[in-house]
């Protein structure tokens, strides 16, 4: 046998950890794409995945934005839902007990219009049977009245993770970064000091889509969040970035479309990743990636995604 | 996955799509479904999510769907060839018998603006003799041909049919359809089912409480999943709530919708 030949590697460990969270395989459905966990179960049962995050949740509901509210523009997607959500309460009472009752890993994505909601919010969901609370600080559909996102602001940033991780007791925090900043690691590490359990990024770019002909913005209210495949190259060398520089996983995502795009942010060096706009492309994208991030690893010899996490050569 | 059977190009920039789908025929009479001839990436700018379109007709094995040209993917759909594959989720949604499951022993005006022809053939279909269509263009250049027409008697036989064009450039009469729909409100009120532009909805919702008739309307919006998980197709009603057409809708009680505030 030639000395580099791979020997396959008959049932690969899918398995990851997030801090103190064992997750069966590294293949979250991210916020935004998933509803409130249980509305695919036809195409993707919760259950199958590493994690399920929520919709962004607020303490009471929020109505949204105007429509329209999506365009495509060039290979990607831009939304502003304008953080459309249920609210707190109703995902407690409709949808978390059946989520597990399935057996899923669930993260509650959260999102507030002051500090002192991330907290709330927080305390609320530490009472309650989700498995982690990941803080939507990132949106570039919402902001602190000094116009940045809560997440570009260091001081912001420092004191909503602190209070949050404090206000969780064991729940995992996981802090989702904004992408579009000077300095991301630096980002990355106060929410690491801070006591994030890891982080995740990236989020929606702020884009804008124009009709040449009306002159006008194609979405109601002017610009959104970009995703989708234009965004894969800006997260993965962000997620490069931060997992060189941090000592807590980094979940890595942004236009992740097949088992491919998926294993390129493992070698990044992400612990675990998230689909987003791939889901709304195809409802049955994740369960078929973990299948296929199964038969490569088998293919190639490899017993763990440990073995390729970070091995991005520089 | 589905496999195209067939395209029909009906003049106008409309073509009807046959596809084969294991599974039916389905109840369609509103629902729809998200179609996809083309790569997981898109092929080209604009093609990146599937598109919904109303159901059309139904058969066994078989579905077809009123497909107007206006962008990317409606062009892809309209060009495609007998055996390509496409995928097909559906049907999705609510259609008229959810809202009234009696709908069939009465008599309705069914109205619809350009595209908004697409979920009309299967409603006529349920209701033969009971149904009295209103079709109206802006103009002659998006009206398909009049064989066209003439084979949706086919499906709906007895069924009454009124078109125009906006401009008067077409067949049928000119001006708007609500003008001719007025007139029947009149003298016989009947409840009414409509697709087409927001305008046009909204109009109608003014004359349904105007005669004091029941309304539905199959509405449109942009939409990302149709599986209601993303919220991109939410619009506002009138007791400060939303719904989200794709599954609290496409049909939908027309009077309970914030018209106002719709902009699609
Ligand atoms: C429930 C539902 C049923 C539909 N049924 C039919 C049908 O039977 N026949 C048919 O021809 N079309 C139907 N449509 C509209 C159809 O989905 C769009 O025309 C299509 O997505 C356009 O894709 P495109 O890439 O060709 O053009 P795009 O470049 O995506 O759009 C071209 C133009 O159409 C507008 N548009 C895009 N999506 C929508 C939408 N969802 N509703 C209204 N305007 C839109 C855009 O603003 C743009 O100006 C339906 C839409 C919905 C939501
Ligand atoms: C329709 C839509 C809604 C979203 N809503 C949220 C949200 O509520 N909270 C959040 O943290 N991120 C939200 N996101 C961002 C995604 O979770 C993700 O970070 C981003 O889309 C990049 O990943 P992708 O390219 O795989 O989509 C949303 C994205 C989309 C497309
Ligand atoms: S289109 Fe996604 S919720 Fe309706």
């Amino acid at each position: 046998m030639p000395k580099n030949a791979k020997k396959p590697q008959a049932s690969p460990d899918l398995s990851v950890d997030i801090g103190p969270l064992k997750l069966k395989n590294p293949v979250l459905a991210a916020s935004g794409v998933f509803g409130y966990g249980l509305e695919l179960q036809g195409f993707c049962p919760p259950e199958a995945l590493g994690a399920v995050i929520t919709k962004g949740l607020s303490l009471t509901p929020w109505p949204g934005n105007p429509g329209p509210r999506i365009v495509e523009s060039g290979f990607g997607l831009i939304n502003a839902i304008g953080l459309e959500n249920v609210g707190l309460d109703a995902f407690l009472e409709n949808s978390l007990g059946p989520l597990k009752r399935a057996g899923a890993v669930v993260g509650a994505n959260v999102l507030g219009r002051s500090p002192e909601d991330y907290v709330e919010l927080t305390s609320r969901l530490a009472q309650s049977q989700v498995d982690f609370i990941e803080l939507n600080v990132s949106c570039p559909n919402l902001r602190h009245p000094g116009g940045l996102s809560f997440g570009s602001d260091p001081k912001l940033l420092a004191s909503i993770t602190k209070d949050c991780v404090k206000a969780a007791g064991d729940k995992p925090i996981v802090t989702k970064l904004p992408p579009l900043v000077t300095d991301i690691v630096a980002l990355a590490k106060i929410a690491e000091d801070n006591g994030a359990t890891a982080v995740s990024l990236i989020n929606s770019l702020p884009a804008l889509s124009i009709d040449l002909d009306t002159r006008r913005a194609n979405l109601a209210v002017g610009p959104g969040g970009l995703s989708g495949p234009p965004i894969k190259p800006l997260a993965l060398r962000q997620v490069a970035l931060c997992a060189r520089a941090l000592s807590i996983p980094v979940i890595g995502l942004g236009g992740i479309m097949d088992y491919r795009d998926a294993l390129e942010f493992i070698v990044a060096g992400a612990t675990a990743v998230q689909i987003g706009t791939g889901i709304l492309v195809d409802p049955g994208l994740p369960i078929r990636l973990i299948g296929d991030v199964y038969h490569w690893l088998g293919e190639n010899g490899l017993a763990d995604l440990g073995q390729i996490r970070g091995s991005l050569k520089l | 996955m589905a496999k195209a059977k067939a395209v029909d190009n009906l003049g106008g920039g409309n073509h009807l799509l046959t596809l084969e789908v294991p599974g039916a025929p389905f109840s369609a009479l509103g629902r729809f479904a998200r179609l996809r001839a083309w790569p997981a990436r898109g092929l080209g700018p604009g093609t990146l999510l599937d598109r919904p379109f109303s159901i059309h007709l139904t058969g066994p094995r078989e579905l077809s769907f009123f497909i107007r040209q206006v962008g990317p993917a409606t062009s892809l759909l309209a060009s495609l060839s007998p055996g390509t594959p496409v995928r097909f989720i559906g049907p999705l949604g609510r259609g008229l018998d959810d809202l009234d499951p009696n709908f069939a022993a009465k008599s309705w005006y069914l109205v619809a603006g350009g595209a908004g022809l697409g979920p009309m053939p299967s409603i006529m279909a349920a209701l033969g003799p009971r149904a009295k269509l209103f079709y109206g263009e802006r103009s002659h250049k998006t009206q398909p041909d009049t064989g066209y027409l003439a084979d949706l008697e086919l499906y709906a036989p007895k069924a009454e049919l009124v078109t125009a064009t906006e401009d008067g450039s077409g067949y049928g009469q000119k001006g708007l359809v609500t003008v001719p729909l007025t007139e029947c409100l009149k003298v016989q009120p009947r409840p009414i089912v409509a697709c087409g532009p927001t305008p046009m909805l909204a109009a109608l919702a003014r004359l349904a409480n105007q005669y004091s008739v029941p309304y539905f309307a199959c509405v449109e919006a942009r939409m990302a999943c149709g599986l209601g998980v993303c919220l991109s197709c939410s619009l506002p009603k009138l007791d400060g709530t939303n719904f989200r057409v794709c599954r609290e809708g496409p049909m939908v009680d027309g009077l309970a919708i914030d018209w106002d505030n719709v902009h699609t």
